[in-house]
C-alpha cells in the first residue's frame, strides 16, 4: 500500500513535472516529436521499472525517483520562498519603503498605498488570541500531561485532538454563529481575536501536555517531595523544567494564528482604514488583517492592489521567519 | 482545587467542539428540512431559484485531496528516505528545517504565489497535457479531457496543496523512521544491502506512522480554504469532468459564497450544512489517524 502510493505519486509528479518542463522550455519539438512525449515515456518507464523491474533496476530507479522528488520539491519551495521575499520586499520598497508599514491600502484609483491598518489589526488580534489561548491552553495542557492516566484527561484529550485538526474556516463560522446568536455584531476585531484564541488553545495544550509528560519520573517525585503542594510543583518547579518547550509552543502557535486567514473572513472581516484616534484600530469595528488584505487584494484586477498584496505577503513572511528563527534557536540551545 | 480548575480548563476544547456541532446543526436545519439528502447528492447552485446541491464541492474536495495526498506521499517518503539514508546529517538538518518552515508559512502566501506564479505556468503545462493526453477519456470524463481555459484549475490547486501538506505527513513519518529499534535495523541490514530495500523494509515496519501521517495530511487537504479558493477557479455548478477544469472544494465554497449569502433565504443554512459536513469529515479523519497510531 505504501509502495503503491509512492509509485503513484511519483508517476503523477513526474507527469506534471514533464509538462511543466516542456511548458517552461516553450514546448520545443523535433519535427513531429514533442519534448513532452519524450519526458512522459522516460517518466513512465522509470516508474514502471522502479516499481516492478529487475531487482537492480528497482533499487537504483527508486532511489533516483526519491532523489528527483526531493530535488524537485526543494527547488519549488526555495523558489517560492525566495520569490515571495524578494518580489514582495521590492514591492514594499516601491510603495514607500518604511511608510508602507503605516500608509492605508490603496483604492484602485490610487497610485500607491501601504498596509497600516491591516498590520495593526493583525498585531492586536494575534496578541489577544495568543494571550488568551495560552492562558487556557497552558493549564489545560498541564492537566492532560500530568494526569494523563485519569479518565477525565483521556476524554479531554479527544476534544483537543479533534479541535486542533478542525478546518479553521469552521472556527470562523462558529464564532460568527455565536455572535449572531447573542445579538452581537459578528464583524469585529473581538470576534476575530476570539476565533484565533480558539485555534491557539489546542495547539498550546498539545505541546504543553507532551512536555509535561516527558518529565523524568525522578524529577517529578523530587518536585512533589520538596514543595509538598500541587500548585508549587506544577507551576514553579516543573514549569522551569519544561519552560523552553512551552515557550517554543507559544511562539509557533503565535506564528500560526498570525498567518490564519479563513477564520477571520467572517469575523474580523477586513478594513482598509484606521478606525480609532488613540489605538489606530478599534477592535469593536470590522478590523483588517494582513492575511485578509493579501487574500482580497491579490484577487482584484488592479495592479496597484496586487503589488500591495505582494508587499504585505513579504512583511508577513518576514515576521513569521523571525518568530520561527527565535523558536528554532531556543530549541537548538536546549 | 487547583486540579479541578485545571481539569475544567482542559475540557474547554471538548466543549467548543460540542458547541460547534450543535450550532451548525441548528443553523443548517432549514436547509436539511427543505432539500433533504439531495443537498449533498445533486449538483446545483442557483441562488435565484433558491436551489442548492453541493455535490460539485464534495467531488472537488475528494479529487483535490486524493491527488494532493498521493503526490505528498511520494514527496514525504522521498524526503524521509533521502535525508536519513543518503544525505550527510548536516544537510539533512537543513532540509528538515526547511520542511518545518514550510509548515509555518501562512496558506494565503501560498495562494498568492499560486495565483501569480504557478497558475500561468500551469496553464501552459495543462495545455500540453490536454494536447498530449486528452484522449484518455470515457464519455468526456478523463484526467485531462477538457481544454484548459486558464491556469486556475483543480490540477493547479492539487499541486499547490501537495507542497503545502507534505511537511505535515513528513514530520510524523520522520518521527517513526528515527525511532526504528536498533535490533530491527540490524536485522534488516542482515537481509539485504540494497539501500532502497532497506528503506522499504523500514517503512513497512513503521507503516502505522506512515498512514497516520498521511491521514493527518489528508485532514489538512480537506480543510484548506484560502489557498485553494485562490487557485481553484470556483465552479459551483457542475461536477468536474477533468482535472484541467475549474472546480471548488467545500471550504472554498463557503469562503467564496458566504459574503453574499445573506441576500438569499436558504444559502446561509446550506453553507452551514457544508461546514457541518467539513466538521464531521474532520472528526472521522482524526479518529482514523488515532486508530492507526494506537494500533501499533
Amino acid at each position: 500500500m505504501i509502495q503503491v502510493l509512492f509509485y503513484a505519486g511519483a508517476l503523477l509528479a513526474g507527469l506534471l513535472l514533464s509538462a511543466l518542463t516542456a511548458a517552461l522550455l516553450g514546448d520545443p519539438a523535433l519535427g513531429d516529436l514533442h519534448l513532452s512525449y519524450v519526458l512522459y515515456v522516460v517518466t513512465v518507464a522509470a516508474v514502471a521499472l522502479g516499481a516492478a523491474g529487475p531487482r537492480v533496476l528497482k533499487n537504483s530507479l527508486s532511489i533516483a525517483a526519491a532523489v528527483a522528488g526531493v530535488l524537485g520539491g526543494a527547488a519549488l519551495v526555495y523558489i517560492f520562498l525566495a520569490q515571495v521575499l524578494y518580489v514582495g520586499t521590492a514591492m514594499a520598497v516601491k510603495h514607500g519603503g518604511l511608510a508602507f508599514l503605516w500608509n492605508i491600502p490603496p483604492t484602485p484609483a490610487d497610485e500607491t498605498g501601504g498596509i497600516g491598518p491591516a498590520l495593526l489589526g493583525t498585531l492586536y488580534m494575534t496578541a489577544i488570541g495568543a494571550f488568551f489561548g495560552f492562558l487556557i491552553g497552558f493549564p489545560a495542557g498541564i492537566y492532560l500531561g500530568e494526569f494523563r492516566r485519569e479518565l477525565a484527561a483521556k476524554v479531554a484529550r479527544i476534544g483537543v485532538n479533534v479541535l486542533v485538526e478542525f478546518p479553521t474556516i469552521t472556527i470562523g463560522l462558529l464564532v460568527y454563529a455565536l455572535f449572531s446568536l447573542l445579538g452581537m455584531r459578528a464583524f469585529s476585531g473581538y470576534a476575530g481575536a476570539l476565533a484565533l484564541t480558539i485555534i491557539m488553545i489546542p495547539y498550546v495544550a498539545l505541546f504543553t501536555a507532551a512536555a509535561y509528560a516527558s518529565i523524568a519520573p525522578a524529577v517529578r517525585e523530587a518536585a512533589y517531595a520538596v514543595t509538598g503542594s500541587l500548585y508549587k510543583t506544577l507551576f514553579i518547579v516543573m514549569r522551569k523544567v519544561v519552560a523552553r518547550a512551552v515557550l517554543v509552543a507559544f511562539l509557533l502557535g503565535t506564528a500560526k494564528i498570525a498567518g490564519e486567514t479563513a477564520p477571520l473572513l467572517f469575523t474580523a472581516f477586513g478594513n482598509d482604514y484606521y478606525t480609532s484616534e488613540i489605538f489606530g484600530v478599534d477592535l469593536g469595528e470590522p478590523t483588517g488583517a494582513l492575511t485578509l488584505l493579501i487574500y482580497y487584494m491579490a484577487q482584484t484586477p488592479y495592479t496597484v492592489q496586487n503589488e500591495v498584496a505582494w508587499g504585505a505577503a513579504a512583511v508577513l513572511l518576514w515576521i513569521i521567519l523571525a518568530v520561527f528563527a527565535v523558536a528554532r534557536l531556543l530549541q537548538r540551545s536546549a | 482545587m487547583i486540579k479541578g480548575l485545571l481539569a475544567s480548563l482542559s475540557l474547554v476544547p471538548l466543549a467548543i467542539v460540542a458547541l460547534l456541532i450543535t450550532l451548525f446543526i441548528a443553523e443548517s436545519w432549514p436547509a436539511w428540512e427543505k432539500y433533504g439528502l439531495s443537498l449533498i447528492t445533486t449538483a446545483d447552485w442557483d441562488p435565484v431559484r433558491e436551489s442548492y446541491g453541493i455535490l460539485p464541492a464534495i467531488v472537488g474536495t475528494l479529487v483535490i485531496s486524493a491527488l494532493a495526498v498521493t503526490i505528498a506521499a511520494f514527496l514525504a517518503i522521498s524526503f524521509v528516505a533521502v535525508s536519513y539514508e543518503f544525505l550527510p546529517p548536516r544537510a539533512a538538518v537543513v532540509l528538515g528545517t526547511t520542511m518545518d518552515l514550510v509548515a509555518a508559512v501562512p496558506t494565503v502566501v501560498f495562494g498568492l504565489w499560486g495565483l501569480f506564479v504557478l497558475a500561468p505556468i500551469m496553464q501552459a503545462a495543462q495545455e500540453i497535457l490536454w494536447r498530449d493526453l486528452g484522449w484518455l477519456s470515457y464519455n468526456g470524463v478523463g484526467p485531462f479531457a477538457v481544454e484548459p481555459r486558464g491556469g486556475t484549475t483543480v490540477l493547479t490547486a492539487a499541486l499547490l496543496l501537495a507542497i503545502m501538506i507534505t511537511p505535515f505527513a513528513a514530520s510524523v513519518i520522520r518521527e517513526g523512521y528515527a525511532a526504528v529499534p536498533k535490533e530491527v535495523v540490524e536485522a534488516i541490514h542482515s537481509i539485504t544491502s540494497r539501500r532502497w530495500e532497506i528503506v522499504r523494509l523500514k517503512l513497512a515496519y513503521i507503516r502505522q506512522y506512515v498512514f497516520s501521517g498521511l491521514v493527518l495530511a489528508l485532514g489538512r487537504a480537506f480543510g484548506e480554504t484560502v489557498a485553494v479558493a485562490m487557485v481553484v477557479g470556483g465552479n459551483f455548478v457542475n461536477v468536474i469532468r477533468a482535472l484541467t477544469e475549474p472546480g471548488v472544494n467545500v471550504s472554498a465554497l463557503i469562503a467564496l459564497q458566504f459574503p453574499n449569502a445573506h441576500a438569499y433565504v436558504y444559502m446561509v443554512p446550506t453553507l452551514f450544512a457544508a461546514a457541518l459536513l467539513l466538521a464531521v469529515i474532520g472528526f472521522a479523519i482524526n479518529a482514523t489517524a488515532v486508530y492507526f497510531l494506537l494500533r501499533r
